[in-house]
């Protein structure tokens, strides 16, 4: 509620105006108990004469959601929508969220064969490393970089700086992945005001555009040839690319899925921003990267993650962002569920 | 994690046995056993079981706990490649975590996953053992 009443009053709508109400969280059955979540938020807000629904899709389901929302107002169903993705995650101890989380992959040949999602972050990495002659030292960069982003961020859940050899010394989660290679349990949330052109006349903020959404599915990990390739996002960029004939480089500001570091730098590489062994010693050259410290130190409260991303872009291309400005006239945000099972991409336009 | 009875026994097939896919369209065959081909999307498939054989590709050892888990950690989670040319995910026991390593033949063969509780029903499904451990 108090994300959602900062974003109404920062954009000047209130909640009469609001045409829908947009809800996207993937796990409230199981650690909230408790279902139809978009209902019970416009009950809390005392708002009757709005539409509420709920969109889930795994850990994109914030841009899932918006990309509902785009497409009502694309469509003249609304005039404005609101857009608010949450998570908690602490509610139980951490196991029980695990199992929640662990729920993403498919119930019937994995989750029942005890396989869960860092096992396959760490099978990945392992190739990684294996393949390419890169090393954990190496990796640890990183979550080095996110760290120091995260530091200056006043809504990161790690705002503070790690040394290599502290993102090197935590405990192992599945080897040879460890703590500072992977995201952490927090709670969060996130909310975006949308409204069509129409509606921009009474809104009082500066506006960005939604330019794009595409989406693709990906296979499991054990249908692929090579595991170290993210095919769904590679899919979900060359739809893109294809649709808005943009390009994109290593100064666009980008935000990628790094729930664990080696997605991070995988999803560079298939967004075609460089390989990803050599991405890991340019890092200080992108301060656009993930600006606000990544799903590693920023958190990642899965149902309002893609839409923390979308909102620190829409800062950085607007007011600015933690102490920068960014005058590029496109940035970008990725999602995924997973080792890159589905893929999100949304690109944002600064506003004509 | 607690089961479904009526979910494990529907989904016994899955959980007793490895079900392949053979398409007829590309030639591929892929994990699981369903009616369509996941590479061309062709319907016209056959599926049948796996003899469960062959050789770990990658693996993890994982201290990730989820909510109901009884045995101790760490588990052994690996990628298996399966005599028949595809890769299946799957625990591996009966190997200390120091001894295990890529390459090595496994064969897969029914476990105990969990049960409701230390009275109650006891679900099993498959895991993998090393082939010269048997």
């Amino acid at each position: 509620m108090e994300s959602l009443s900062k974003a109404m009053e920062k954009s000047g709508v209130s909640g009469n105006d609001l045409d829908y109400l947009i809800v996207s969280t993937a796990f409230p059955q199981i650690l909230m108990n408790q279902s139809d979540p978009a209902r019970i938020l416009a009950q809390e807000l005392g708002l009757k004469d709005l539409k509420a629904l709920r969109v889930e899709y795994g850990e994109a389901s914030g841009s899932a959601a918006l990309e509902v929302a785009k497409s009502l107002l694309e469509a003249g169903r609304a005039r404005y929508v609101a857009v608010v993705g949450f998570e908690k995650l602490t509610e139980y101890p951490s196991d029980k969220a695990n199992y929640a989380y662990s729920t993403l992959l498919d119930f019937e040949y994995e989750v029942v064969r005890n396989i869960t999602p860092p096992s396959y972050a760490a099978i990945i990495m392992r190739e990684f490393m294996k393949r390419r002659s890169i090393s954990k030292e190496d990796i640890a960069a990183w979550s080095v970089n996110m760290h120091e982003k995260a530091s200056t961020n006043p809504f990161a859940q790690l705002p503070f700086k790690i040394t290599r050899e502290k993102a090197l010394s935590g405990v192992v989660i599945s080897e040879p992945l460890t703590l500072y290679d992977a995201f952490p349990l927090g709670d969060g949330a996130a909310s975006i005001i949308l409204s069509d052109e129409e509606g921009l006349k009474r809104a009082s903020a500066e506006p960005v555009e939604v330019k794009e959404i595409t989406q693709a599915v990906g296979h499991p990990l054990y249908l692929r040839e090579d595991l170290t390739f993210f095919e769904a996002t590679s899919n979900a960029w060359r739809e893109l690319s294809s649709r808005t004939g943009i390009t994109i480089d290593e100064n666009t500001a980008i935000q990628v899925h790094d729930a664990y570091s080696i997605y991070g730098l995988l999803a560079l590489e298939a967004l075609g921003i460089g390989e990803a062994g050599k991405l890991l010693t340019s890092l200080d050259e992108m301060p656009f990267l993930n600006v606000g410290g990544g799903l590693k130190a920023r958190g990642h409260p899965v149902g309002a993650t893609p839409l923390y991303a979308v909102a620190e872009n829409y800062e950085l291309m607007t007011s600015g962002f933690n102490g920068l400005k960014y005058d590029g006239e496109y940035s970008l945000v990725h999602s995924m569920t997973g080792p890159d099972l589905s893929a999100y991409l949304i690109l944002l336009k600064r506003w004509k | 994690m607690k089961h479904s009875i009526s979910q494990f026994w529907r989904k016994k097939d899955s959980y007793y046995f490895i079900k392949l896919t053979r398409c007829r369209k590309c030639g591929r065959v892929s994990f699981p056993g369903r009616e369509v081909c996941p590479f061309c999307g062709s319907r016209d498939v056959e599926t049948y079981t796996s003899r469960g054989r062959g050789r770990v590709v990658s693996y993890t050892v994982t201290y990730f706990r989820r909510e109901g888990e009884e045995e101790s950690m760490p588990r052994i989670i690996g990628l298996i490649e399966l005599e028949e040319g595809v890769k299946v995910p799957g625990e591996i026991v009966d190997v200390e975590p120091s001894e295990i390593e890529e390459g090595i033949e496994v064969e897969a063969v029914l476990r105990r996953l969990s049960s409701d509780n230390p009275y109650g029903l006891i679900y099993y499904g498959l895991k993998f053992i090393p082939v010269l451990k048997k």
